[in-house]
């Protein structure tokens, strides 16, 4: 029994954007109003004492429904030296996001039923956010032969893609989004042309130039966004372009849409805060694929999400260990960790900075996701799961491994101090995270 | 070199008597001007060393050949400073093989900067003899190191510095002593 | 001035007064290689490991040769004869020389921003003897001081870099000293390895040779890796060498008595023609000479005083 008072509730999925108050019971929204009295709270709750309802001042905060984070990576199987499933599960608590999509590219690889069945079970072993799986799209990221899609979605994938790595042979991306159809789900598609992209590090162009680093030219992705763009138009198979990172890519997906191409797309937080120009030759915690834009192509991203161009707000989060990142820039692993500092980052570079709003935010980063992929979650309704966070957007923090629940910390935000986190983070009613700490 | 002036110990007259004495000198002990080099010790001692050519010229009429030694890379000091010492050329143009040197500094002091002239003039060859000429001697040697010719000997306090100005380098002529106000580092 | 760099990693972060005391101390050390006994006590006791995960002969044997003129001891650490080839990480070799407590490391890397990464990590001075596409400061160097060893001041002097620039650690870090030194820099080579994103160092680019030619007082080729043309970069070594090769006939274009430079190694009659590269105006033997004395210098304005004020 939760009654949450005086709490921003913002909640684009029923249009409410305004103080209110809330009221859970067990693991679901019971309503969500403006300034309950206690009488009618033990009514709506059905008790008959008001102590046995835990209430939160939620003055000058925000609650937001749970983020969902539909781009993760969390290493198990595998490589659990960088994460494993219950440490990201912890971090993305930590992070503000009660529901996120654990990418395909472990060992073994996500490809058949029975890894995608031992996924789920070490989430709901850890007990943290709920974890959905996605599959690759071709066994062992071959490029060549598409898993079991129907046996795998069974077991409780929610997408497909070989993300990591783009679908090289167009004829297999087109014969995937045609089979996929029968399962209802998405293809995510890795946009990346591996000969264009080449040996490249960063993003091509004059600061690639100046550093002397192999240079990933924007077409590597843009032109597999086309293509992809008119496989899907002529299948009709379901696509989300994962990363987007060029203002070529968000016109090609605006054209789309306009043609009415079944679509969605997610941006990075970090391509929405660094550009290339942030890249200096010793912090490989800049060193992420598809590499750090240019400002122009920044610009054309924010662009994107605010009139809907683009869906989703999705972290990458893809943990390294600190000796994989302490190489030279060019021998180091490509990715950010980006849960628990994500949320962070984008309310004080673009929520503050009045480019984006708390309403876009949500959309972008709850709503949406829950939309597209068909989970649950998204909205504070009532009857709804009491996905929910408590949000203080003056939350002060130096970021620090020692505070970080993801065994990595290959982040830029490492020992600087960010403002806006969330401080209460509620999965299914339970509360499992109380002012930064899990419980 | 920093410090308060105390006394005036040569003045341009005195300097030009003391290198034309010095220039006679070498002449006398060397029986003549045979297989005799010049090389001044950078920075003061090459226009001594010039000076002394010059008298030479006059009394012998003969042009020695002259060098400049720059020791800075020969310098023992060199890991304990705390600055930068600029390296110049050494200019040596001529063979020192068989030849006696007469090796030329301002100021003999602790006689560091003389071993490493040595060290620096043997990599440059077998010379018969070395001799040594400055314009001032004020003791405290740390190594054993004499001069064959001096312009004048001072007796000095290890407090002290003595100043050798010359025209071509400081603009002024005069050799003073000086009271020191604080560590230098120049050997 | 104050001598403040601790490692050399390339031009950028120098001032223009630094590149100049670093060409002023070269003079002395490119004397003391015309002796008969090049040795001096300078850096005795110090201790200079080439790190080198690409072989290079002639730039490790001229690091080597520098350091042992001023009388400091070298130990080689080479892709053949270490752990480099066991697959341990920049990181553990580092440390390793850390606890050797050497003076100067000298690296040579196929990685960009190794020698940065390299110099982050140890307490020893570091010098980029080439990183990737990224840096080679002392080719430059030595590039500027032979210059104006042949033909004075640099200032205003034309010089025209010709040849893969956008793989080319040499043009790079030349392209910055030359500018740093007032020069007015061409560089030139097809659009596959000149592209716009050169345009960073804010100096004219161009794709025909024959047009920056006259007036050039110097022009350099970089050496062409071959294999770039399988690579598709261009179609032919014959093409190539015909638009962009540097012979006796087409350095008349310049109307002066042009020097011409190379860093070597050279793949003759490809970017330069023999009848050129023995010319009296190629100073190619002359840069490698020149790249000792300047490593000389380096090496004693690193480690051989105090990184305090320059006295003299």
């Amino acid at each position: 029994m939760l009654w949450i008072k005086n709490v921003t509730v913002i909640d684009p999925g029923q249009g409410v954007s305004g103080v209110n108050d809330v009221l859970v019971q067990k693991d679901k929204i019971v309503e969500v109003g403006p300034s309950f009295k206690a009488k009618e709270v033990l009514v709506k709750l059905g008790v008959t004492d008001i102590n046995e309802v835990n209430q939160i001042d939620g003055d000058g905060k925000y609650l937001f429904p749970g983020l969902i984070d539909v781009h993760v990576h969390l290493r198990e199987p595998g490589q659990e030296d960088k994460e494993d499933i219950a440490s990201g599960s912890r971090a993305a608590i930590r992070g503000g996001f009660t529901s996120i999509m654990a990418m395909a590219n472990t060992f073994p690889i996500v490809d058949q039923r029975a890894v995608v069945e031992f996924i789920k079970l070490q989430a709901r072993r850890a007990g943290m956010a709920r974890v959905y799986p996605i599959s690759a799209v071709t066994k062992g990221f071959k490029g060549q032969e598409l898993v079991e899609m129907m046996d795998i979605k069974d077991g409780g994938a929610v997408g497909f893609s070989d993300d990591g790595k783009g679908i090289q042979n167009a004829e297999i991306m087109r014969l995937a989004l045609e089979y996929v159809k029968l399962t209802g789900c998405p293809i995510i598609s890795h946009c990346e042309d591996e000969a264009l992209a080449s040996k490249g590090v960063m993003r091509r162009g004059r600061t690639s130039a100046r550093l002397g680093l192999p240079g990933i030219p924007a077409s590597s992705e843009s032109v597999m966004v086309a293509r992809d763009i008119l496989l899907a138009a002529e299948t009709g198979g379901k696509l989300h372009i994962a990363h987007v990172s060029t203002k070529e890519s968000v016109e090609m997906i605006r054209w789309a849409k306009g043609k009415g191409i079944d679509l969605s797309a997610e941006v990075n937080p970090h391509h929405l805060i660094f550009t290339d120009e942030d890249i200096t030759l010793t912090d490989t915690s800049y060193k992420v694929n598809p590499p750090l834009p240019s400002r122009e192509d920044q610009e054309a991203l924010l662009e994107g999400i605010i009139d809907g161009t683009i869906d989703m707000l999705a972290t990458d989060h893809a943990p390294h260990t600190w000796e994989e990142k302490a190489r030279p820039f060019q021998e180091a692993p490509f990715g950010i960790n980006g849960l628990e500092t994500s949320l962070a980052a984008v309310w004080q570079k673009l929520v503050q900075s009045g480019k984006l709003t708390p309403e876009k935010l949500v959309e972008c980063w709850s709503l949406n996701p829950a939309q597209r992929f068909g989970i649950e979650g998204g909205t504070l309704k009532p009857g709804s799961l009491a996905d929910m966070v408590l949000f203080d957007p003056l939350y002060k923090e130096e970021i620090s491994t020692e505070a970080m629940e993801s065994k990595s910390g290959n982040t830029p935000f490492l020992k600087k101090e960010l403002q806006g986190f969330p401080v209460i983070t509620w999965v299914e009613g339970r509360m499992l995270m109380k002012n930064r700490k899990i419980i | 070199m920093e410090g308060t002036p105390k006394n005036k110990i040569m003045d341009k007259d005195g300097i030009r008597r003391a290198v034309s004495r010095i220039s006679h000198e070498i002449v006398e002990k060397n029986k003549g001007t045979k297989d005799l080099i010049l090389i001044g010790i950078r920075t003061r001692g090459v226009p001594l060393a010039e000076r002394i050519r010059e008298k030479i010229l006059e009394i012998e009429d003969i042009n020695l050949p002259l060098g400049l030694l720059d020791i800075t890379l020969y310098r023992d000091d060199l890991s304990t400073i705390g600055v930068q010492p600029v390296v110049h050329e050494t200019k040596v143009p001529f063979s020192i093989e068989g030849k006696t040197v007469i090796l030329i500094d301002d100021v003999l002091f602790t006689g560091r900067t003389v071993r490493a002239a040595l060290d620096a003039l043997i990599d440059l060859g077998r010379p018969q003899k070395i001799q040594l000429a400055v314009l001032v001697d004020r003791g405290h040697r740390e190594l054993p190191i004499r001069a064959d010719y001096v312009g004048k000997n001072v007796p000095t306090s290890s407090k002290e510095i003595i100043s050798v100005c010359l025209e071509e380098i400081d603009n002024n002529e005069e050799v003073i002593l000086l009271e020191k106000s604080k560590e230098n580092n120049s050997i | 001035m104050k001598w403040k760099p601790k490692d050399l990693l390339d031009l950028d972060n120098l001032t223009t007064e630094e590149i100049e005391h670093i060409l002023q101390t070269a003079k002395p050390m490119r004397e003391i290689l015309s002796r008969p006994i090049k040795k001096l006590p300078t850096l005795r006791g110090k201790s200079v490991v080439l790190l080198f995960y690409e072989s290079s002969t002639r730039t490790r044997t001229s690091f080597e040769s520098a350091a042992k003129i001023l009388g400091a001891d070298t130990t080689n650490f080479t892709v053949a004869q270490s752990s480099i080839t066991k697959g341990e990480s920049l990181l553990d070799t580092a440390k390793t020389i850390q606890a050797m407590n050497v003076d100067l490391v000298v690296v040579r890397h196929s990685s960009s921003g190794a020698a940065d990464f390299l110099a982050d990590t140890l307490k020893a001075s570091v010098i980029n003897g080439g990183d990737g596409q990224h840096a080679h400061p002392t080719q430059a160097l030595l590039d500027l001081f032979t210059i104006q060893e042949r033909i004075g001041d640099i200032k205003g002097k034309k010089v025209v870099i010709v040849g893969d620039i956008i793989h080319s650690r040499v043009a790079r870090s030349n392209a910055i000293g030359l500018q740093k030194m007032g020069a007015d820099v061409t560089l030139v080579g097809p659009p596959t390895l000149l592209p716009t994103e050169m345009s960073y160092l804010g100096i004219k680019l161009s794709h025909d040779l024959d047009k920056e030619l006259p007036g050039a007082d110097v022009v350099m080729a970089l050496r062409l890796q071959l294999e770039r043309q399988q690579s598709g970069l261009f179609p032919s070594i014959r093409e190539y060498s015909k638009l962009y090769g540097l012979s006796v006939d087409r350095i008349k274009k310049t109307g002066k008595q042009t020097i011409v430079m190379h860093p070597g190694p050279m793949n003759r009659g490809v970017e330069i023609a023999s009848d050129l590269a023995d010319s009296v105006q190629s100073v190619i033997e002359k840069q490698v000479t020149n790249g000792v004395a300047i490593r000389m210098a380096l090496i004693y304005l690193l480690i051989g005083g105090g990184t305090g004020n320059v006295v003299d």
